[in-house]
């Protein structure tokens, strides 16, 4: 089969990126079709597209407006590390790579990071530790790249006490649809110039722009950490220390909560072993602190906390190889139970409702008769549920599962995403479980954005 | 009788953190915390197993600078009863006939012991020297690269080398052995033992300290044997990535190939 993409268009983007920088062909371009969203709920991607990969915003302005004359969709692709099919091309058209615009420049003083779209996470934590800064957040998987974690607002675990990808994007610059280029902030703390669209570009999940550049707010260092697993015998024990901890003053890097058998399933693939023979139910509590002593009076405070809520003894790594590996642990829980999974949720209430989401999921679970593991970030009230694989099961069952969490999210005052973002396989929910005049506002954007559709079309809006 | 397990531990830097001075060879010691040597945390796990098996106490010896007081705190959390910090400019510069002779002489001043254990290597030194060289001062049997202790006696022990074959050796105590990562895998401490190790006392003795059991001649860099002339440190290759298009790709390919020397 031949690609249906015009020969013309192919050369003229060559003309811009070089012909080196073209990947075309549908069976070459496999590596650019895909993302981490779990296969049953993946939109099927569209092979009749034309891979460019520009090295500056110029370039990407080029391209933009070359797809734009000829009404040619563009499906911004970063490091391909999404959840709900966001970079999936699902119609012929361009897609767009931004992996050769990696630069970072660190600006000491000011501890600002001024970074290329196309530099992964992994990156600005080393330039920034060169630096001898600290990048605070960790959004997510490593090789990420920074233009998608702010298209998509990623959160990651340390949300609870850093914030998310948004709380640290001080300026950006984006090109629209028709190709302007659009600086916004900058190295600046304080910007209150009208109408903050930097921040409506920030998490529209590459359908209103496309980010080239960012100012990423970095701070000092916090030198000493400590990872803590706290055993409980109970998912509820567990869950209630944590309101506790926050009201004491202790703000955790992050404050996760993880069960028994995901979290074995996971260390056994990785050849690991859990540090814990007590306990069905964890916490995995990492503290980092500016102060050695400090630190660990805190740690007192933690002690006395978790005992008094029932825990056993909790558990220490404080080596950077103990710490990480329990870490890896945690962060490879989503792909040991991959294999046997229909959808990933990251549902988010209030993080003092917690408790009484997990029991309305477990009861969810139990009327279907399935098991729904359920790990996630317990401090700031964003949990992922799993929908499992079971024999005999069709579509509709998986998503009424899935509506019924939803529902349960919302009646707790929370949201059906906290982080993975809406992209391509939550746009139904969203109409379902929004305010009509929200989505009639964010289509009103969207028309002036991009008039004729050509940014990440099927994505975000309903 | 109570069993006495004398456990060797070092001090090292985060050795994936730590950075080089090129140009000095130096190993720039602030860029990176200090810890227990990896390989030393099998020794402590080791020495503090047969303690719950048997009874008895663990020592934990170290030499290092007063830094290295952190290690020991560690050391203690994961079960180490008594720590005890070798720590004296005039113990500095030494290489591993001197560390062996000043460890040994402190563990003749810590008096009865039944066994001594110690990591297969630092990850620092890379040697795994020390240990039997310690042994050797001490006029004790010894056995290298433990991967199994099997039996303890009142006066032998049982073990597997791992000396790329396996072998099982029967020693007689007092005897030291290293161990191997594949020994055991080294628990976690709780949150309680470390709060406690950092209230612990940590024994500092400097060379004057051992007067009776040393001879200074025999320390620091005066007692070593080894000169080092330069340390080099070697420089970091990438992977370097050419993609070659058109009908010449094969005459580029082999130039490229040519330039390198690889052809």
């Amino acid at each position: 089969m031949r690609s249906s993409i015009d020969r013309f268009i192919v050369e003229e983007l060559s003309s811009i990126v070089g012909e080196e920088n073209i990947v075309f062909g549908l069976d070459r371009v496999e590596s650019y079709l895909l993302d981490e969203t779990p296969p049953p709920i993946r939109p099927e991607p569209c092979r009749d597209i034309v891979v460019v990969k520009p090295a500056s915003t110029e370039e990407v302005s080029a391209i933009l407006k070359l797809a734009s004359d000829r009404m040619i969709p563009v499906f911004p692709r970063g490091g391909g590390t999404g959840l709900v099919g966001g970079c999936i091309p699902t119609r012929s058209g361009i897609v767009l790579c931004l992996e050769r615009m990696n630069r970072i420049e660190i600006d000491i003083d000011n501890m600002i990071a001024e970074v290329e779209a196309g530099a992964t996470l992994h990156d600005l934590i080393e330039a920034a530790d060169k630096a001898d800064l600290f990048f605070p957040p960790h959004p997510g998987d490593e090789y990420a790249q920074i233009g998608g974690l702010i298209a998509c607002n990623a959160g990651g675990a340390r949300a609870v006490r850093t914030g998310v990808m948004r709380n640290y994007v001080r300026g950006i610059e984006a090109v629209l649809p028709t190709g302007d280029v659009l600086k916004l902030g900058g190295k600046l703390l304080k910007n209150n110039t009208g109408y903050d669209i930097m921040q409506l570009i920030v998490g529209s999940e590459g359908t209103l722009a496309v980010i080239t550049k960012a100012f990423i707010r970095l701070y000092p260092k916090l030198p000493f950490s400590i990872t803590m697993v706290v055993p409980f015998d109970s998912r509820s024990k567990a869950l209630k220390t944590v309101p506790a901890i926050m009201k004491s003053g202790i703000t955790p890097l992050a404050l996760e909560y993880v069960e028994r058998i995901p979290v074995e399933l996971s260390a056994s693939r990785l050849g690991l072993e859990w540090p814990c023979r007590d306990g069905e139910a964890f916490l995995i509590i990492i503290l980092a602190e500016q102060d050695e002593d400090y630190l660990y009076r805190l740690c007192e405070k933690l002690l006395d906390i978790c005992l008094e809520f029932g825990s056993f003894e909790p558990i220490v790594a404080e080596r950077r190889d103990e710490q990480d590996r329990i870490l890896k642990i945690r962060s490879e829980i989503y792909t040991a139970l991959k294999p046997g999974m229909v959808d990933i949720l990251d549902v988010t209430v209030p993080p003092a409702s917690i408790g009484l989401l997990m029991d309305r999921v477990e009861e969810i679970a139990r009327s279907y008769g399935t098991y729904l593991p359920a790990y996630g970030h317990a401090g700031d009230g964003n949990i992922h549920v799993h929908i499992m694989r079971e024999e005999g099961w069709d579509t509709r069952i998986y998503d009424d599962i899935r509506d019924r969490i939803y529902s349960v999210a919302l009646e707790l005052g929370g949201v059906i995403t906290g982080e993975h973002g809406i992209g391509f396989v939550r746009k139904s929910s969203l109409l379902r479980f929004s305010n009509p005049v929200y989505i009639d506002l964010i289509r009103r954007i969207k028309q002036i954005f991009d008039p004729n559709n050509i940014l990440n079309p099927d994505k975000l809006l309903p | 009788m109570s069993f006495h397990t004398i456990v060797l531990v070092k001090h090292v830097p985060d050795i994936e953190k730590v950075r080089f001075d090129v140009e000095t060879g130096r190993i720039d010691r602030s860029s990176a915390p200090g810890e227990i040597n990896p390989f030393d945390l099998n020794a402590v796990e080791v020495a503090v197993r047969l303690k719950e098996k048997l009874g008895g106490m663990v020592t934990a010896l170290c030499m290092g600078p007063p830094q290295a007081e952190s290690s020991l705190r560690d050391a203690i959390a994961r079960g180490v009863d008594r720590a005890v910090l070798l720590t004296d400019s005039r113990f500095a510069g030494a290489d591993t006939l001197a560390t062996s002779y000043t460890l040994a002489s402190a563990i003749r001043k810590i008096g009865r012991f039944n066994l001594v254990v110690c990591g297969e290597k630092t990850v620092d030194g890379d040697t795994g020297q020390v240990g039997p060289e310690v042994a050797e001062h001490l006029g004790i049997p010894h056995v290298a690269y433990v991967c199994e202790v099997r039996e303890v006696y009142d006066n032998r022990l049982v073990v597997v080398s791992d000396m790329g074959d396996k072998f099982l050796v029967e020693v007689m105590l007092p005897a030291l052995i290293t161990v191997t990562r594949d020994v055991c895998s080294p628990r976690l401490p709780t949150l309680r033992d470390i709060l406690r190790a950092r209230r612990s006392r940590i024994e500092v003795w400097d060379a004057d300290a051992l007067s009776g059991f040393i001879d200074i001649s025999r320390i620091g860099l005066k007692g070593s044997r080894t000169n080092v002339f330069r340390i080099v440190i070697p420089s970091e290759y990438h992977r370097r990535g050419v993609i070659l298009r058109g009908s010449d790709s094969v005459s580029k390919l082999v130039e490229a190939l040519r330039m390198e020397g690889l052809i």
